[in-house]
């Protein structure tokens, strides 16, 4: 059995745990951070090398979107 | 069932429970829960092998949480 695709599930659930319960903003965008580093390597072991390259560019981009609102103190 | 269905079925369930009692009742936190369960759905699709649909589905999850900060912004400045 290959236990990679079990590591890499540990990997984001831990993510989303920790993104559910953290209570500071940027530590939830850090865990979903932790989340997209454990879907990624998934992905392309599926063998969608040209999901995980459009998934690349899109995850940074909702995270600055995020931003700018954390950084405007909007609450 | 492949471990991306379960995984994504259970990160569905957890995203949904944070999204759906947040521990801070703010319009950021809920935003930031919210892409939880998108990446949940992701796996779940990711297990059904279709290109197309994990491609537009992630656009529109990303569209969507755009469109939400834009609201939120708007309504934070009035």
């Amino acid at each position: 059995m290959n236990i990679l695709p079990l590591v890499f599930g540990i990997i984001i659930l831990t993510g989303s745990i920790f993104a559910g319960f953290a209570r500071d903003p940027y530590a939830k965008l850090i865990a979903i951070g932790i989340i997209g580093g454990g879907i990624m390597p998934l992905i392309i072991m599926r063998g969608y090398v040209d999901v995980a390259a459009a998934l690349a560019v899109i995850i940074p981009l909702s995270t600055i979107f995020v931003l700018q609102l954390c950084k405007k103190g909007a609450a | 069932m492949s471990l991306e269905f379960i995984i994504g079925l259970i990160i569905l369930v957890i995203g949904t429970g944070a999204c759906a009692f947040p521990r801070d009742r703010e319009y950021l936190t809920r935003i930031i829960n919210l892409e939880i369960p998108a990446f949940g759905l992701l796996l779940v699709a990711l297990s059904f092998d279709e290109t197309l649909a994990l491609l537009t589905f992630i656009a529109v999850s990303t569209l969507t949480t755009f469109v939400l900060v834009m609201l939120v912004e708007r309504k934070v400045t009035s």
